[in-house]
């Protein structure tokens, strides 16, 4: 039941404004205000879900995108499974700026190897009409990057959310899967644990 | 099962509830009158001699004084005493406590009960007395529990260190509670935090009465918990909501009701009232200033002084909490005229405040001066709405009395009290809406009809349970505030409009220093309560002198240590109660 459903650590980031609240609030209650104001600091919500047969928990961590929440947001980086990088399709800037939140997400997450850690892009609010960002420049941005998959997502229209959700958490569940793979559960992991205490001593 | 605990911390002594009209003929037995009696274990006999005694001594009392009791002092104890209708309780208290604490505590205990339960008289022909008898001691537990002794003294709020919190979290709690406030049903709502207040629309008094129901579910989760009790980060919270039913005075309903009108307003955002402002809440934030500490601290704790110049703020619903603003939010229809005297009445109170403690009759006048005009302003509203200076006048008329009558600071209350000497007022019954996170509630106010509703309930739970789940995991990182530094002095501050404390000597073990400011607060909040006119005093030993002055908002105590004392006896700015230190704490000197 409960205890045997993983639970998952999703965190949205992106520029304020882009949409990472309403994409949580349609994906989990199904609903869309457009009178959201501004997170403040950080807010989850859970949801369960089923990927491929098995029962998963979704944690996902919705974060204040504005730079003055900043010391708020970045101490609940730490350990999310799978960070989605949001922008607005209608906001040039805020595409720009998903460098920014992988550098910040990768340096307070403290993520060992960003380069193969889930990150999924998602371009939200294709429902409007006047367009800065194309498809094609997100996607050679992503190629260029370490090929993280894209959604173009509609919080308002429910378009693709559970979709990049899902994948998500497919993503999670395969790096996973990877990791049992490459070092099985009776072998003690040597690597790891060094790094860990000699960043202590720093 | 009552719980009879008798803690260092316990405050009461004694306390019962008589029925008089139980024990009318010569052979009615006193006990017959008895409801409940604290401590539980007291021999029958020693409570009927109480119990008759005091019923006999207050009724002469109000007889020949014509008025009712509020305190029978005896040679080695003193008892608070309220009458109402046939009812009349009486508490004594262990300790030293101030004579108003004693009689705010009396009332504090009363109104919880009618709160949870309705109307005494009602509530006896309901239940059995065993089953109340339950009720009293929970309240009278809940009421000496967790609190310190200064707060104890103050009876006033528990409220979270808001010195060691970023003042944005409680932006983010504020707007938590104006968000459920969208739906028409909420009246008005809190948040708590490990039973201490982190934000509220309520006044005072209700807040002190809501806070007991999450105790009471604070607890009943803590027994459900498996002992393990490892609570990460990652591992699902346990959400759960519950409703009660509570019975307001008709006064604490009509102030929260008033401003329903601009509250359907805003609920309907195609309202075509309102088309200037889209995206009321979203502006909000991102113009107010809300990178100075203290202004942000003042947004939470006191949104009526700080966001008065916000306009769309001026309607919201939850500022109608506290009196001031009621008495502004009752002009229907007159909106601009409402922002504009919100305006000069903020001003009106930072002055108010701000006086300094004026020698003699100069300060008396500018003090008389603004009072006068703020009873202006709330001239043609209700009755509880009263200035405090109002009340102050008041019990100067009263103060001849024989009967030592002490009524201070809640002038509602006074009123309620009046008349509720002739006759229980009725009671409304209303809702009171829970919802946990671990250590975090948000509780709201709701009208009856918000469990039957189709969807109110839903949509309040799921609108408000991210920012909840996110405030909950933000309170929780915060350090207890353990590491207080240490400094040379102590101080307390006591914020009568709000009803809180603030203070440097919490979390501090308490030390031989820190006994002697809490007894010497306790004896110049004393005098403070009995004496208008006093606004400064201080308080020596051979080694060390407390400072305290007060304003009609607020009380300041102030005590510095390890100086050598400077006392010409007369006085004098050389003084060492005067010196205060170079960078005193925001909280002490911002007033």
């Amino acid at each position: 039941m409960a205890a045997k459903s993983s639970l998952l650590k999703v965190i949205l980031l992106g520029d304020g404004g882009v949409g990472k609240s309403s994409l949580m609030n349609r994906y989990v209650s199904d609903k869309f205000d457009a009178h959201l104001f501004h997170t403040i600091g950080v807010e989850f919500l859970n949801k369960e879900l089923e990927v491929d047969g098995r029962r998963v928990t979704l944690q996902i961590w919705d974060t204040a995108g504005q730079e003055r929440f900043r010391s708020l947001r970045t101490p609940f980086y730490r350990g999310s499974d799978c960070c989605l990088l949001t922008f607005g399709v209608d906001d040039a800037q805020s595409f720009l700026n998903l460098g920014h939140w992988r550098k910040e997400f990768a340096y307070y997450a403290d993520v060992k190897e960003p380069d193969s850690f889930p990150f999924i892009i998602l371009g939200n609010k294709i429902d409007v009409v006047e367009r800065q960002v194309t498809t094609e420049e997100v996607q050679r941005w992503c190629c260029d990057n370490g090929g993280h998959p894209y959604f173009e997502t509609s919080a308002k229209d429910a378009t693709n959310v559970a979709e990049a959700f899902e994948e998500a958490a497919r993503r999670v569940l395969a790096l996973e899967d990877r990791q049992a793979h490459v070092m099985p559960s009776d072998v003690v992991d040597l690597r790891r644990k060094p790094r860990s205490s000699s960043r202590c001593c720093l | 099962m009552a719980e009879t605990r008798h803690t260092l911390s316990s405050r009461c002594s004694c306390f019962f509830l008589y029925d008089r009209s139980k024990v009318r003929e010569e052979g009615d037995l006193t006990r017959a009158g008895i409801y409940y009696y604290y401590p539980e274990h007291t021999p029958l006999d020693l409570q009927e001699l109480v119990c008759g005694q005091l019923a006999g001594v207050s009724r002469c009392v109000s007889e020949i004084s014509v008025s009712p009791v509020r305190l029978l002092r005896l040679r080695r104890s003193k008892y608070a005493v309220r009458m109402r209708d046939d009812f009349l309780w009486a508490l004594s208290c262990v300790n030293d406590l101030p004579d108003v604490s004693v009689c705010e505590f009396l009332d504090q205990i009363i109104d919880l009960f009618c709160f949870y339960n309705g109307s005494v008289r009602h509530s006896y022909q309901l239940h059995t007395q065993e089953e109340l008898a339950v009720r009293w001691a929970h309240y009278l537990s809940h009421l000496q529990g967790g609190a310190t002794e200064l707060h104890h003294i103050f009876t006033c709020l528990t409220t979270i260190d808001y010195t060691h919190i970023d003042p944005l979290l409680l932006l983010k709690a504020a707007l938590i509670l104006q968000a459920c406030q969208r739906c028409p049903l909420v009246l008005a709502g809190c948040i708590l935090y490990r039973g201490r207040m982190v934000s509220t629309q309520m006044s005072p008094q209700l807040t002190m009465k809501v806070m007991v129901h999450e105790r009471e579910t604070y607890s009943l989760q803590e027994q459900k918990k498996p002992a393990s009790g490892r609570s990460s980060l990652m591992a699902t919270p346990h959400y759960s909501t519950t409703t009660t039913t509570v019975f307001l005075k008709p006064y604490e309903l009509h102030t929260l009701r008033r401003p329903l009108v601009d509250n359907t307003s805003s609920c309907r955002s195609e309202s075509p009232e309102r088309p200037v402002k889209p995206r009321l809440l979203s502006r909000t934030l991102s113009d107010t200033p809300i990178t100075d500490p203290s202004s942000s601290q003042l947004l939470a704790s006191s949104p009526d002084s700080s966001l008065s110049d916000d306009a769309s703020f001026s309607l919201c619903p939850s500022l109608a909490s506290t009196p001031f603003r009621s008495g502004m939010a009752s002009q229907p229809g007159e909106v601009g005229a409402a922002e504009s005297h919100t305006h000069t009445f903020a001003s009106e109170m930072l002055l108010f405040g701000g006086l300094a403690p004026g020698p003699g009759e100069d300060g008396e006048q500018e003090r008389a001066d603004v009072s006068a005009e703020y009873q202006n302003h709330s001239n043609n509203n209700h009755e509880n709405l009263r200035a405090l200076r109002d009340g102050e006048k008041k019990e100067e008329e009263g103060v001849e009395q024989a009967n030592d009558i002490r009524e201070r600071r809640s002038d509602e209350e006074e009123e309620c009290v009046r008349v509720c000497d002739q006759h229980d007022v009725a009671l409304e019954p209303m809702l009171l809406y829970e919802h946990r996170v671990r250590g975090l509630v948000l509780i709201l106010l709701v009208e009856p009809g918000f469990d039957t509703h189709p969807n109110a309930k839903q949509e309040v739970y799921h609108s408000s349970m991210a920012s909840l789940n996110g405030l909950e995991a933000h309170l929780r990182t915060i350090p207890p505030a353990s590491e207080i530094p240490v400094v040379p002095y102590t101080f307390a501050h006591y914020d009568r409009i709000q009803n809180t404390l603030t203070t440097n000597m919490c979390g501090r073990s308490a030390g031989l220093q820190d006994r002697l400011f809490v007894k010497a607060t306790a004896l110049v909040h004393s005098q403070f309560s009995h004496e208008d006119m006093l606004q400064e005093a201080i308080i020596r030993s051979a080694g060390s002198a407390l400072y305290a002055t007060r304003t009609a908002a607020q009380e300041t105590f102030f005590v510095q240590h390890g100086v050598p004392a400077r006392n010409s006896g007369i006085p004098n700015s050389q003084d060492s109660a005067f010196s205060l230190p170079k960078n005193l704490p925001p909280s002490s000197n911002t007033f």
